[in-house]
């Protein structure tokens, strides 16, 4: 051999950098570096280690929720409750300036949440809250801007998978991580709608009020719209995650409830069928088929990468720079958000996350706050040019004459709240770690 | 050959979406084991084994189904823009190189540990009652096996897509909500540009 | 230095802060400065490679060369696998069990079942005795058996089965999420091993009474594994210095032990941690629980050969030890709880 072990460890994760631009299944590039290094080092047991740790996927027990909240996810998604939300979130929230886009972000924030499921989001308010703030004579810019933003928010709200797969990855509890992200997600949220209300205040053009025969009739006709679609979907996202989070049931309980009631909620609203749970639970499996054989293939290239002493390269050449904790975390989350460009964050947590964390403890760094931090920052990756799936989503359903550049541009004062939010984050991490330490001590 | 293909196709299809189901018997599986913790105060001895195997079951039995609908996620920002015959030939030579031999060492080396845990009758070491273990391992080898056959079939696409410069078509299938939407919408301006004459 | 240095992985299977790491370590040292670089074990973190519960399958597989951990763990494979770690409460310590091992016939039935039953390519080092283990952290004390019943309780090994005896809902949790568990009231009670241990972990964070002196753990001691065709591929002098190795670092945990544990059970108290001692009722209905497991598993023909083994064994030793030694109590009392 040329190199040592290693210097083939770093050539490893190169290799892998340069064969993830080809465009295969990342599953089994990863599995193929894994096995492939593996072989030449190791010989023919990297053919065990590549079944050993497929079962560790196989018995994981923190990733059992992800299945169950994205069966939940999709059947909320198939049982037509958006229309019904958005049109009564609309009323509500009539006397609000920006009302149009005010509504689009709670909605986005709620639907979101309860499905964790991005792209569904984007289009479906795409096609019913985009147009009607367009008609309503919003700013292009602005109206894609909201929905792009909100449609991405349930990756840090929880209950979210994005945090499940952190918890797996980074050996940290799931429910310490949903208290941690809890109150950052509202934070963003709110700044979003902050953001929205300012500047139909400063420029009441951009955004305009409705015309009074759009708003609502009576508090009664308001009232009854929100008990028949805003609240049963509340009661069951506070349900499933106060039940996490009060310690009342484990995330994968609460997801199955929530399953459970996402079904019967369905029901109720007369808009479930056979076929409708034949494609939800179809796509329940490809789903979840996607994300575990991602853990499958990273889990033989991290342990290879483990074996041939990649990590602890890694890790010397990061405390070679001498940074401070401060350094470390800009760094990191510089790289994290460059990553986002041109990934999606179920690549960036799974494959790149591993070969951070171990170093978290060098720095005195709390993981969960690294993971809230991390959930701020990923929800750039959705909204970051060139590939941003939020506004790819949006230009696919908005009328022909908006082009995707209105829609960067209007992505782009929200990548900002984003930025802020981090370094809110970053100046009080109370925001994080309050809820955690009150409710565990 | 396009029997086989299709053969294939359909198979993997049936056997990820039979498996499906054990998302729903989790879910009830779940919810029965929160009943009797919570209301009866007498949570049962097998659910935590209960529970990780029906997630096991489920996304390895739905590997080959997902492959089938090309739905492994791919780092595709710069593979999306090439032309089909240049997304063909890489396929093509990366299912040889990447995807085999690592799916080759899942039936065999996967066979032998399913056949160790078949011999000693493994049981779960997660509670004093565990469950035999070894049918859950013996999902390995077979998952392997059907990886196999439709990594074969994925071949045989991109050596079609390699002749004709188009990708051939997929079975039928529920699609993920933006995808439909999607197509909705491109289908619809494509009508509208043909009734403006100007496709 | 005419040999060149056979590197070999080694990985724990103990959460990287935990005393039980530090124990691994030392073993580590102790056979790295004693070859003289003839051998080197690298020491990974757990799960660096594969998880705690798979270290006996990949050292088998040649995945890892060797690893740290103990017997309980692969009780899924057999039970008998428990006897080698945490057996049952005869009345033995674990150094008696360690002498057991050695004089005993110990061993040689270790071997029987590691490489003859279950055909697993390893060779395997007893070591390191600890003392008893506390029942463990629970929301309220334990003064009845009946309080045990419907309990969920985190045990592991054999225990699991002396608890299932006592109605004890038993649910194995991984060592990172059982003071989480807790502290949402998802288990009632847990145990994990020792004051050290437990104080890492953080269960005084979640729980303030803490139950010593139990019987479903009475002794146990770590498992140390090597990949056999791995370690008989070494010159004998190095096999020698490794299971050299293990008895001085087996030594010197016992000592280490006793330093760290005594000063840490302090620690807990400081912090308002309850000790109580387990009560006589549950202590005796402990030992009748062991008596059902007994007579259930040793309706296979090896368990029971090792049972007897070691009955014949305890009877013998302890019965010398309690004829033989004085009390330690009463010379204990004599000098330090003086009115
Ligand atoms: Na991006
Ligand atoms: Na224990």
């Amino acid at each position: 051999m040329f190199l040592s072990d290693p210097a083939l460890g770093i050539l490893m994760l190169v290799l892998f950098i340069v064969f993830l631009m080809l465009g295969f299944p990342i599953a089994f590039t990863l599995m193929a570096l894994g096995v492939g290094f593996g072989y030449v080092t190791r010989g023919d047991t990297v053919f065990q280690l590549f079944v050993q740790r497929t079962y560790s996927v196989m018995a994981n027990d923190v990733l059992i929720s992800i299945p169950l909240f994205l069966f939940m996810g999709y059947v909320v998604e198939r049982a037509n409750i958006l229309d019904r939300l958005f049109r009564s979130i609309q009323l509500a929230a009539g006397w609000v300036p920006g009302s149009l886009a005010v509504a689009t972000l709670i909605t986005c924030a709620m639907f979101a949440t309860a499905t964790g499921i991005v792209g569904a989001v984007v289009t479906l308010m795409g096609l019913l809250a985009f147009p009607a703030m367009l008609r309503a004579g919003y700013d292009t810019r602005l109206a894609a801007g909201v929905v792009c933003a909100g449609g991405c928010l349930g990756i840090l709200i929880p209950p979210s998978v994005m945090l499940i797969l952190y918890g797996a990855t980074a050996g940290v509890s799931v429910v310490k991580l949903y208290a941690a992200a809890f109150l950052p997600g509202l934070m963003l949220a709110g700044l979003y709608t902050a953001y929205v209300i300012i500047i139909a205040m400063i420029f009441p053009s951009r955004a305009p009020k409705l015309p009074p025969q759009e708003r609502a009739g009576s508090v009664f006709e308001v009232a009854w719209a929100l008990a028949t679609s805003f609240f049963p979907l509340a009661v069951l996202i506070s349900a499933v995650l106060g039940a996490i989070v009060f310690g009342l049931a484990t995330p994968s309980e609460a997801a199955a409830v929530g399953a459970l009631g996402a079904v019967l909620l369905a029901l109720a609203y007369r808009s479930f069928s056979v076929d409708k749970m034949k494609e939800s639970v179809f796509l329940t499996a490809r789903a979840s088929a996607m994300v575990c054989w991602l853990f499958v293939g990273s889990a033989v290239f991290s342990a290879v990468f483990a074996l041939l002493g990649g990590q602890q390269v890694v890790e010397n050449f990061v405390l070679s720079l001498n940074l401070s904790p401060v350094g470390f975390l800009l760094l990191t989350q510089a790289i994290i958000f460059v990553l986002g460009w041109p990934l999606e964050w179920t690549e960036i947590i799974v494959i790149f996350l591993p070969i951070f964390l171990p170093l978290l403890d060098n720095f005195g760094i709390d993981p969960i706050f690294f993971g809230v931090l991390v959930g701020l920052n990923l929800q750039t990756s959705f909204l970051s040019p060139p590939v941003a799936m939020a506004p790819f989503y949006l230009k696919g359903v908005a009328p022909k004459h908006v082009t995707i550049d209105q829609i960067f541009a209007g992505v782009m004062p929200f990548l900002a709240i984003v930025i802020l939010s981090m370094a809110l984050l970053y100046l009080f991490p109370e925001i994080a770690l309050w809820l955690p330490s009150a409710l565990y001590g | 050959m396009q029997r086989f293909l299709l053969a294939v196709d359909t198979l993997n299809t049936f056997i990820g979406k039979l498996f499906a189901w054990t998302i729903v018997i989790l879910t009830l599986a779940i919810c029965y084991e929160v009943f009797c913790r919570y209301v009866l105060r007498a949570p049962t001895t097998w659910a935590y084994d209960a529970s990780y195997m029906l997630y096991g079951t489920l996304f390895m039995m739905a590997g080959a189904y997902t492959l089938a609908r090309n739905g492994h996620v791919r780092g595709d920002f710069l593979y999306r823009s090439w032309p089909v015959k240049r997304q063909a030939l890489v396929d093509l030579i990366l299912y040889f190189l990447f995807y085999f031999p690592g799916i080759i060492a899942l039936i065999y080396s996967g066979w032998q540990y399913f056949y160790l845990s078949f011999l000693l009758n493994e049981h779960s070491s997660f509670s004093p009652d565990g469950p035999m273990i070894w049918p859950f391992k013996g999902l390995i080898p077979i998952t392997g096996v059907l990886m196999f056959l439709q990594g074969v079939v994925e071949v045989v696409r991109c050596t079609i897509a390699l002749r004709t410069g188009q990708w051939p078509e997929r079975l039928h299938d529920v699609e993920e909500m933006e995808k439909m939407i999607l197509e909705d919408a491109a289908n619809k301006s494509d009508a509208e540009a043909i009734g403006r004459g100007s496709l | 230095h005419a040999q060149a240095s056979v590197k070999l992985k080694f990985q724990s299977t103990w959460p990287n802060k935990d005393i039980f790491h530090e124990f691994a370590g030392d073993f580590v040292r102790y056979v790295n400065t004693m070859a003289g670089g003839r051998v080197e074990l690298e020491l990974l973190a757990a799960g660096a490679v594969v998880p705690a519960f798979q270290v006996a399958d990949a050292v088998s597989s040649g995945i890892i060369d060797g690893g740290h951990g103990v017997s309980a763990y692969w009780y899924g494979k057999n039970k008998a696998f428990s006897l080698f770690g945490t057996a049952p409460a005869f009345g033995w310590d674990a150094d008696e069990l360690m002498g057991w091992i050695r004089y005993g016939g110990g061993q040689a039935l270790y071997d029987e079942l590691v490489q003859g039953i279950l055909k697993l390519n390893v060779v395997g080092l007893l070591t390191g005795p600890m003392p008893g283990q506390p029942l463990g952290w629970f929301k309220n004390p334990i003064t009845s058996p009946d309080q045990l019943k419907g309990l969920k309780y985190r045990t592991v090994g054999l225990a699991a089965d002396l608890n299932k005896e006592l109605g004890v809902a038993v649910t194995i949790l991984p060592g990172g999420e059982i003071v989480p568990a807790m502290d949402r009231g998802l288990i009632d009670g847990a145990e994990f091993n020792n004051p050290s241990s437990d104080l890492v972990l953080g269960f005084p964070d979640v729980s303030k009474v803490y139950m010593v002196r139990s019987y479903h753990q009475a002794l146990e001691c770590f498992e140390v594994l090597f990949n056999k065709a791995k370690f008989d591929g070494l010159p004998k002098d190095v096999q020698a210095i490794i299971r050299g190795a293990a008895d001085a670092a087996s030594s010197d945990m016992m000592w280490k032990a006793q330093d760290r544990y005594s000063k840490d059970l302090e620690v807990l108290k400081s912090r308002g941690v309850k000790v109580m001692p387990t009560p006589e009722p549950v202590l005796q209905a402990q030992l009748n629980a062991w008596d059902k497991v007994i007579a259930n598993l040793s309706a296979d023909p090896f368990f029971k050969k090792v049972i007897d083994s070691q009955m014949a064994w305890a009877k013998r030793v302890v019965g010398f030890r309690l004829e033989y030694e004085p009390d330690s109590a009463m010379a204990y009392n004599h000098f330090f709880k003086k009115a």
